[in-house]
């Protein structure tokens, strides 16, 4: 297995790469650049930008000096609009508060998810399962969008109880894992009952029923594991989902986190940002998908690699 | 746009106001405890670097931050900032400010000519590579243009310290409000010393050293920026609010939520809420005019398409929009309509007479509309088509589609076209467009900073009118006494020729807590300093 | 693991007791109240989409003069002024642009999950069969493509290309098949060592029919409850979109892009621009929630 990891980690590379690549196509053949603004700027002095970001270089060369200067230095550059501030700056900044209300979120979405799906297969068309299949469905279709300005509305203005956004300590963090963590939650919560009602009536749990082990036993010792293959496969792509979301939340909560830097960075034309995201964001995605194959092949152990 | 908010240069009298102090708070006013004033940024400052910053909210962070030659007061005079006065000579060429003694940067050390020398070549100086770099030729100092094409070296520029506490600065035509143009950010001062030592990482917390009345204790980009009063900031003493605190909200009704919430001290009110809120909080909400134009560009030149050659499809358009309903149902905020180019509120302008906007009502217009379509051979069976672009934001969505529907009874069939600002500008700048939505804040207080656009050889006539009566009428502006009656001259062709659309003036509509003074109340360009502020117990 | 046998030989004995394990399915899914109930709010809101344009008084691109500028007070639902729903900022009819949202979040989902279901299954299920280097090429072509920032490359496309509907469902489209490959394969890999596959495989039946005949079929659970979590997603995904302004085009709209300006406004009291087109959204993702439990319940032949 560890053979396995580190050949999929020495894909990363190649993988990054190449999106290094076609998001600098991609970027470059974008109408506009970031120094396109209503007073068009003297040639001379949109020479001297060209000139200290690189541009004045073919395509190729600025693609291989910025690999480049990753590989020798770790060294994103210097944004294009946040003038005094260097990428990896940008992110050290906005990262730390990503990743905090993320995990939070990814925590809450999980453990109360789980829980609240393998109580609702437990008692299967009982009024709990019919409650449970119904909040999360309420839950999943509600968008982000909709729910953070609500969330600001009632609990900021009506209630006054939590500070409408902001990043300043824990109470800041309530609201954006509330409006983050929900529709995540009733996803694993739908996928967990589904997949536990599917084993719950497979053959081994009739056996282990049939042996006479108590049921609880059998639930968190028989039935959970192979139950939560499906909920690890949603994770991956889940992921992927709450970076999208996070734009919301850094819009709505002024979280100040690389989500809206992000999107920024593509309507500004900020292209060493722009980058700098996207490459961060990959390697996240690639190395959560590891983790997750891992655990896969970890819980159902016929998985060859 | 956006962008030229911040070249604050306003009255054009020179005229000092007697008190050359920070806040003026009456004597019968008793000050609260809590001096802090936070206010709404919509994105995150991009740059702290006087010569780097290009937008609007940076300036607002910049000027309490640092201090340039002048600042302006309440009603957008100068008054004295570093400099407290100055000397023109005779051929109005050449400027000597004489420097107060007891400024202060934030390390202690004394704000000297010297300084200001630095700040000016550096903003000039092609290695800067400044945005702003124009703005220098804009002020016509002496060399300005060679030094930003890198074609003298920066010390060439026409400025000079004579002495640590005189400045001299030489400029190359007469230009009568060139002292206002130095309350722009990217005058001001900033330190050799720091800069030098730090690069680009001068302007981080701890590291940035200003003259201005606070400085820099936290800023987390695209959360907040948190600033301190500054002991050493020469009127210190005059200087009440404690703290003053922006927070970025990226989104206008949020931030409008938060202020009703109490968490900011000044928002800006949506579209379409400023009577309601003023109805609700009438102590609270308050509409000014604010220099900038709302107009549809056309494109009149060789890419555009052929029926706009025509100037009377120009004028049916022009005449069909119902600005009433634009201002009065969409808008709501006390801008408006417009019907000429340069915005009412402009110093010493008065809008000529105009037949289509006072001989007319609106039933009368567009029935003149319906009359000069069909006389260019346009009718409901043989309609126009034409795209009309603009630039994501939810005010300009509402009028464009307002727009539409107004065009569609004259029978113009308008397709959207919404880009990001980008693109728009990408596209409007290379032509490719048949309508687009512009918008102009003037860069000074005087109609010129609108009419001058419309020329043959200005940079921003995307709509390519070129017009040597126009041209003509504006050079000879420059030069005359009074040039009024040749800036009405102006707006009269426009009205001719109809090249843009106007469609509003805009207005300042805000929100702010009844218990903060100090905020300017007659500013066009909205120009206001911490310094100033102070909160009154309630 | 005794009990797969069993499972393999019920599976294929039902033709031969005269009862296809479809029409088992059907009479199973009929007896669902919940998936009836689904089905019972698809077909209403597609009646909706489709015929509701003719009760609308209004077209969804007229101005109402007399309800702009007062909406709040004057722009509420009502049978008198015909606007059912009440009216957006302009003064348009909400009732009209529902319908009209309803059809285009509706086309984006269905397209955009049929596309991301057929390409996801037959590549997941190809790879975790054929297994081997296949397999790991396959996945590292997934892995690359999971690894860029989708949205990113969408808000990209969309911004270069202008706002177009195929972009939009070719975009949403081809980003979500990754998801569905990796969920099938891994299905595919857990149901590979299974004795009835390998009983298939022992007696000699291609590759390609063992995939869609025995491991297809065993997936339809599977795939039946993730394409029904891919359309509200797909529907969501679009609203994102049009939440960042990138969206389609006026005087064209979407669920998604009613419910953002609805959501923006939601304190100044015109709570009717969010409550229809939120009622008609969530109304679309209930259906194809209970709709798709239903059909995992009727397919999944180990459910009984």
């Amino acid at each position: 297995m560890i053979t396995y990891a580190l050949k999929r980690l020495a894909i990363a590379v190649p993988t990054l790469l190449l999106l290094i690549v076609i998001s600098f196509l991609l970027m470059h053949s974008a109408p506009g650049g970031p120094f396109t603004s209503e007073r068009e700027l003297p040639p001379e002095v949109l020479a001297n930008l060209n000139a200290k970001y690189g541009l004045d270089q073919p395509l190729w060369r600025q693609i291989a000096t910025y690999v480049w200067s990753i590989v020798s230095d770790f060294d994103f550059g210097p944004s294009f609009v946040y003038k005094d501030r260097s990428v990896n700056e940008i992110i050290a900044q906005g990262f730390p508060i990503t990743l905090t209300y993320g995990l939070l979120s990814f925590a809450v979405a999980v453990v109360v998810g789980v829980s609240l799906g393998v109580a609702a297969a437990i008692r299967h068309n009982s009024a709990l399962d019919y409650i449970a299949v119904g909040v999360s469905i309420g839950a999943q279709v509600l968008p982000n969008f909709v729910m953070a300005p609500i969330l600001v509305l009632v609990f900021t203005l009506w209630l006054g109880w939590l500070p409408g956004g902001g990043w300043q300590g824990p109470e800041y963090w309530i609201m954006p894992v509330i409006a983050l963590s929900t529709s995540f939650m009733a996803s694993i919560a739908r996928i967990t009952r589904s997949s536990m009602l599917e084993v719950l009536t497979s053959n081994h749990i009739r056996t282990a029923r049939a042996k006479g082990l108590p049921e609880r036993r059998v639930i968190l010792r028989h039935a959970l594991k192979p139950a939560m293959l499906p909920v690890i496969s949603y994770l991956g792509p889940a992921f992927v989902a709450m970076i999208t979301g996070s734009v919301v939340v850094d819009i709505y909560f002024s979280t100040g986190g690389i989500g809206k830097a992000f999107v920024d960075s593509a309507l500004n034309r900020d292209y060493a940002v722009m980058m700098g995201v996207t490459i961060l964001i990959g390697a996240l995605t690639i190395f959560f998908n590891l983790m997750v194959d891992l655990l896969y092949g970890w819980i159902d152990p016929k998985i060859r690699y | 746009m956006k962008m030229f908010k911040t070249l604050a240069t306003s009255a054009l009298a020179l005229s000092f106001a007697l008190q050359a102090q920070a806040a003026d708070v009456p004597d019968d006013v008793t000050l609260a405890e809590d001096q802090t004033y936070t206010f709404w940024l919509l994105d995150a400052i991009k740059s702290m670097d006087p010569q780097i910053n290009t937008d609007v909210e940076g300036s607002d962070v910049l000027r309490n931050l640092f201090e340039g030659l002048y600042n302006e007061n309440g009603n957008g005079e100068l008054v004295p900032g570093v400099a407290l006065d100055h000397e023109v000579s005779e051929d109005g060429k050449t400027y000597t400010f004489n420097l107060r003694e007891d400024a202060k940067w934030s390390s202690g050390e004394p704000v000297t000519a010297q300084d200001f020398v630095y700040a000016w070549r550096r903003l000039a100086n092609p290695a800067t590579a400044s945005e702003y770099a124009w703005y220098m030729e804009l002020m016509q100092v002496e060399n300005a243009s060679a030094v930003v094409a890198g074609e003298m070296e920066p010390d060439q520029l026409g400025v000079t310290a004579v002495d640590e506490h005189t400045l001299e600065v030489r400029i190359t035509n007469p230009l009568p409000y060139f002292p206002q143009m130095l309350v722009h950010a990217s005058t001001f001062p900033v330190p050799q010393s720091v800069i030098e030592a730090n690069g680009d990482d001068w302007t981080d917390v701890g590291t940035l050293v200003g003259n201005g009345a606070y400085t820099l204790t936290t800023h987390q980009l695209g959360e907040r920026v948190v600033m301190d009063k500054n002991d050493t900031y020469w009127d210190s003493e005059n200087t009440v609010i404690e703290q003053l605190t922006a927070l970025t909200i990226n989104d206008v009704n949020q931030a409008l939520t938060r202020y009703l919430a109490g968490e900011l001290d000044r928002v800006d009110i949506p579209a379409g809420q400023y009577p309601r809120l003023k109805e609700e909080y009438p102590d609270q909400a308050v509409s000014t005019p604010y220099n900038c134009s709302y107009i549809y560009m056309l494109n009149v030149g060789e890419k555009g398409p052929e029926a706009l050659k025509d100037v009377r499809v120009r004028k049916a358009l022009a005449y069909a929009i119902d600005r009433d309903i634009i201002v009065d149902r969409i808008l709501q905020g006390g801008q408006r309509g417009a019907y000429n180019w340069t915005h009412w509120a402009i110093a010493d302008f008065e809008r000529p007479e105009l037949d289509w906007a006072d001989d007319m009502d609106q039933a009368q217009r567009v029935e003149r509309a319906k009359e000069l379509m069909a006389e260019a051979g346009y009718g409901p069976d043989n309609p126009l088509d034409l795209t009309l672009q603009y630039n994501t934001s939810e005010d300009h969505k509402k009028i464009a589609i307002a727009a539409s529907q107004m065009l569609k009874q004259i029978n113009v069939n308008v397709t959207l076209d919404n880009y990001e600002w980008k693109i728009h500008t990408d596209r409007m700048q290379n032509q490719d467009f048949d309508m687009a939505r512009y918008a102009w804040c003037g860069d000074y207080n005087e109609a010129s900073t609108y009419l001058d656009l419309m020329t043959s050889y200005s940079g921003h006539n995307n709509g390519e009118f070129f017009n040597d009566a126009y041209d003509q009428v504006m050079q000879d502006s420059k030069t005359a006494e009074d040039p009024l009656p040749l800036y009405q001259e102006a707006e009269t062709i426009l009205a001719e020729e109809m090249p843009i659309i106007p469609i509003y003036h805009y207005a300042n509509v805000d929100m702010i807590s009844d218990d903060i003074a100090g905020l300017p109340e007659n500013n066009v360009n909205n120009t206001w300093y911490g310094k100033d502020i102070y909160r009154v117990a309630e | 693991m005794v009990s797969t046998t069993e499972n393999t030989i019920a599976t294929e004995a039902l033709p031969a007791r005269g009862r296809s394990p479809w029409a088992d399915a059907r009479r199973r899914f009929l007896r669902n109240k919940a998936a009836m109930m689904g089905l019972v709010i698809l077909v209403f809101v597609a009646l909706f989409a489709i015929f509701g344009g003719w009760a609308a008084q209004w077209s969804n691109e007229e101005l109402d003069y007399n309800v702009m500028g007062q909406v709040a007070e004057l722009g509420g639902p009502s049978f008198a002024t015909g606007h059912y729903f009440g009216t957006d900022d302009l003064g348009r009819d909400l009732f009209a642009r529902t319908v009209q949202g309803t059809q285009i979040s509706l086309a984006v989902g269905v397209v955009g999950a049929f596309i991301a279901c057929i390409v996801g299954t037959l590549y997941g299920a190809t790879a975790g069969y054929v297994g081997g280097r296949t397999d790991g090429i396959m996945m590292r072509v997934v892995d690359i493509f999971m690894a860029v920032p989708y949205m990113f490359v969408l808000i990209l496309l969309l911004v270069m290309y202008g706002r177009s509907i195929t972009i939009l469902f070719a975009g949403i489209g081809l980003i979500s098949w990754m998801e569905m490959a990796r969920i099938v394969r891994g299905q595919t890999l857990s149901l590979k060592g299974r004795e009835f596959v390998e009983a298939a495989r022992a007696t000699g039946v291609a590759a390609p029919i063992i995939i869609l005949r025995h491991i297809v079929p065993n997936l339809l659970g599977v795939i039946a409850v993730y394409a029904t979590l891919l359309v509200p997603l797909m529907i969501l995904t679009e609203s994102f979109i049009s939440f960042l302004g990138l969206g389609i085009q006026e005087p064209l709209t979407s669920l998604g892009a009613l419910i953002s300006e609805g959501a923006g406004t939601i304190a100044y009291g015109t709570t009717w621009q969010l409550g229809f087109p939120l009622l008609f959204f969530c109304l679309t993702l209930f259906g194809f929630f209970f709709v798709g439990d239903g059909l995992r319940d009727a397919l999944d032949p180990k459910d009984r």
